[in-house]
């Protein structure tokens, strides 16, 4: 089945969405599904009082959600999401795909921070840009992402992957300040440029293929290897953590 | 306003009254022995006992609030929205303030002692207790490792220190003295620590002196508390020798009302072995001293298998077990007081030692003969959250629940441990006496109508929806986390489980009454101490009465 969402106005006040993901409107009907509560501002709504609900087919098996429209003013969708999918043509607020362990997520557009944080499973996509935070754990959180996969055509804001366990991060574009902090596992490759990577890192692996602008004296050479056809230079850290992640860097600051 | 609590299964040990089938009267705020127009409660098949009191629960003040800041992670555990008359409530190892009073006052809590108030930060404390709903409350003010206090142990200056003692108890509105790992946290300023026979960086007294020095003074103010001690050398292999030692630093003394020595959280101290590898139980020979001896009671301090936060004014064993464990870790210092520490930390059923640990706090309880001299507590948050009564509750009257756990833990607790040759199981009368009885007794309190249900008490009342026969722990679980009536000064506060009054709680302090010339001295000493080293003023240090809005005082006289 396929649900379309369209919103009814452009949202001022922030909607709290965790229950727009699949697992929640499987089998469901329209009205149903317009009956579904969620938080806008700190009042509890009514999914329909917001959105247009379009629904196609039965086959609750394949369940796809589609938001058309704005979204950037809605947080939390997708948020623990076990399967599924959700697609959303244009741009999402934070904490898109928080905590899934399993489906797909597209954002056509731009995300905002937290997206993908704490995930375990299944796959992200954010065709534009991400915000901060991607991947990583909330505030005083001792784990980020643990699994699954997120792609970003785009750039990537600060702390890509903070206190990641496991899974993989790829970031096309460039991104910000502190990528893979205190992560213990799982992979990220960063096409663009970046500052500070693997900060306090104690395992897992890091790829920049651009030019790492600010490099962590803490890092140990190990000399050069060829990854993904390029000739990459390799070290190891973070040692201030006593950490064994590898890092590979195309470019380091000077060059 | 009156009730009547009709045909209940009664449970009030200070009385010995002994799951009788009776009625309870309450007028206003107290306990009657008749009404004339009262609303019935009907308890019939139902256990009703007096109010539970915690004796040892970190609920408020600077360290907590600390924790809170360290793991935002946490508050995110039982994040409940506000109703109709709470508040929001976040957390589970560190709740905020709304979440502890309600949490307690559905479990049929009425009185918590949050025990361990550095008194320079008291007035942070008092703040956090007026936004904690509900609860009755008083405060343990830390003061062995004190520079006062261990300059005048040094020099044998009792009265002074009595006096001074006197003076803080009621510049901060506490309850009592608490003693921390004494000596150590002023070590700690210098990197180091101290067992009971070491000396005190530049200060030349033992952990020993302090506590002798400070039970004298205890005694010679006739406090309703005696000293409630954390021994040195917690939480370290073979430190059960170090908690004897400190047990008998005051055999010597005795007090007619009570014990002279509290110790909390003995669970902590009663190891065995040389390193974490031997790491094993030594409750035979705690519960041996104690059944023998009358002037120590002690709380358990059980540890539950799980995460939580661990916090004490014991800087030192702090900063140890984050080397351990790697995980986020704070540090406390307050002037010339004492300091404190804050990690994570999870208990997990797959290492030897937490399982042990887990062990060890219900052998204490078992082996114990008279509950009297064992409060119920998991030391909040330090061995697990306070939530988590219920579950220990469970465990030590049902030796068979106890056995199901046992075989999914690590195996070293059939060698290390002794809990798996105990059959003991505890009845109502002793959970009545280890969660409200003893601890208001050992607190002196059930001299002001706490801890029990005769004529003229508090009208403190939990109500329980469980049979006195029952034994199956998820039925008994159940029953106490959410309690069928909880009545908090005669009105009804909890029921069905649901929190349906939001009252403000009384706070309990102690005005100790001393020789005017030994504190006049003593201030003369203290002006010195404010002028050179604190960093208020001496006028402006102790707490004003506003931020004890609802005091109880009592008036001690030597």
């Amino acid at each position: 089945m396929r649900v379309t969402l369209t919103p009814k106005k452009d949202f001022k006040v922030p909607v709290e969405a965790e229950t727009i993901k699949p697992d929640n409107f499987a089998g469901k009907n329209k009205s149903e599904i317009e009956s579904i509560a969620l938080w806008h501002g700190n009042k509890e709504v009514k999914l329909g009082s917001l959105f247009d609900v379009k629904v196609e087919g039965v086959n609750k098996e394949e369940t796809k959600i589609v938001i058309e429209g704005d979204a950037s003013r809605i947080k939390r969708i997708g948020e623990g999401m076990t399967s599924g999918e959700i697609m959303i043509n244009g741009n999402v607020d934070m904490h898109c795909g928080a905590m899934m362990s399993g489906g797909k997520i597209i954002v056509k557009g731009d995300s905002d921070a937290w997206a993908g944080r704490e995930m375990i499973g299944g796959e992200l996509v954010v065709e534009g840009n991400a915000g901060n935070y991607l991947g990583a754990g909330y505030w005083g959180a001792e784990k980020g992402m643990g699994g699954g996969m997120i792609r970003v055509h785009g750039d990537a804001g600060d702390y890509v992957g903070g206190h990641m366990g496991d899974g993989e991060i790829i970031v096309k574009g460039s991104a910000g300040l502190l990528p893979g902090l205190d992560m213990s596992g799982g992979k990220i490759t960063i096409e663009g440029n970046t500052t500070l990577p693997g900060g306090e890192m104690k395992n897992g692996m890091m790829v920049i293929k651009g030019k790492v602008l600010e490099m962590l004296p803490s890092f140990r050479f190990e000399g050069e290897e060829i990854v993904d056809s390029l000739k990459l230079k390799k070290f190891t850290g973070d040692l201030v953590r006593r950490g064994s992640g590898t890092l590979y860097v195309n470019l380091i600051p000077g060059e | 306003m009156e009730l009547l609590i009709k045909n209940g299964v009664v449970y009030d040990p200070i009385n010995e009254i002994r799951g009788e089938k009776m009625d309870i009267c309450v007028k206003e705020d107290k306990i009657v022995s008749k009404v004339k127009n009262p609303k019935v409660i009907d308890a019939n098949g139902k256990l009703v006992m007096p109010g539970g009191v915690d004796i040892h629960s970190h609920i408020a003040g600077g360290k907590i609030n600390a924790g809170r800041l360290l793991r935002p992670e946490d508050g995110r555990k039982g994040a409940e929205p506000r109703g109709k008359l709470t508040r929001v409530c976040t957390g589970y190892s560190v709740p905020n303030t709304y979440a502890t009073g309600y949490r307690y006052a559905k479990m049929g809590y009425t009185f918590v002692m949050e025990p361990a108030t550095p008194p320079l930060l008291a007035r942070h404390t008092h703040e956090e207790l007026i936004d904690t709903p509900i609860l009755d409350n008083a405060i343990l003010a830390l003061l062995d490792n004190n520079w006062m206090t261990m300059e005048y142990v040094k020099s044998g200056e009792t009265k002074k220190l009595a006096a001074y003692v006197a003076w803080m108890i009621k510049a901060v509105k506490a309850y009592g003295v608490k003693i921390v790992n004494p000596g150590g946290d002023e070590a700690w300023g210098w990197g180091k620590n101290v067992n009971i026979d070491d000396s005190v960086p530049n200060f030349d007294v033992t952990p020993r002196d302090i506590i002798d020095g400070l039970a004298e003074a205890n005694e010679m103010l006739n406090l309703p508390h005696s000293i409630h001690i954390h021994c040195n050398d917690l939480g370290h292999p073979g430190n059960y020798e170090t908690t004897l030692k400190s047990f008998d630093v005051v055999k010597g003394r005795s007090n007619a009302n009570r014990q002279v020595m509290h110790a909390t959280h003995v669970q902590f101290h009663s190891y065995g072995g040389s390193g974490w590898k031997d790491f094993e139980s030594k409750v035979d020979e705690i519960a041996k001293y104690v059944n023998a001896k009358k002037h120590v009671t002690i709380d358990m301090g059980q540890v539950m298998l799980g995460d939580t936060t661990t916090m004490t004014a014991d800087g030192p064993l702090e900063y140890g077990l984050h080397m351990i464990t790697g995980r986020k870790w704070t540090n406390l210092d307050v002037e010339l007081e004492t300091g404190g520490g804050i990690t994570p930390f999870l208990y997990s059923s797959k290492v030897a030692v937490n399982t042990i640990q887990w062990a060890i706090g219900l052998e204490l309880a078992l082996l114990i003969k008279d509950p009297w001299k064992i409060a119920l507590t998991t030391d909040h948050p330090n061995g697990a959250p306070f939530i988590t009564y219920p579950i220990v509750i469970s465990l030590l009257m049902n030796k068979q629940k106890r056995g199901e756990v046992m075989a999914n833990v690590h195996k070293a607790i059939n060698k290390r441990a002794i809990l798996p040759s105990i059959g003991r199981e505890l009845d109502w009368n002793d959970i009545a006496i280890m969660t409200r009885a003893a601890p208001a007794r050992i607190l002196g309190l059930d001299r002001y109508g706490k801890g029990h249900l005769g004529v003229g008490a508090d009208a403190d009342v939990a109500i329980y929806d469980v049979s006195p026969e029952e034994r199956e722990s998820k039925k008994i679980q159940s029953a106490l986390l959410h309690a069928k009536y909880t009545i908090k000064g005669g009105e009804v506060v909890v029921r069905d489980g649901e929190i349906v009054a939001v009252p403000e709680g009384r706070t309990y302090w102690v005005n100790p009454e001393f020789d005017g010339e030994s504190t006049k001295d003593m201030l003369g000493d203290l002006t010195g101490k404010f002028e050179k080293y604190y960093s208020v003023n001496l006028a402006n240090y102790p707490v004003q009465d506003a931020y004890v809005p609802h005091p109880v005082e009592i008036k001690t006289k030597v």
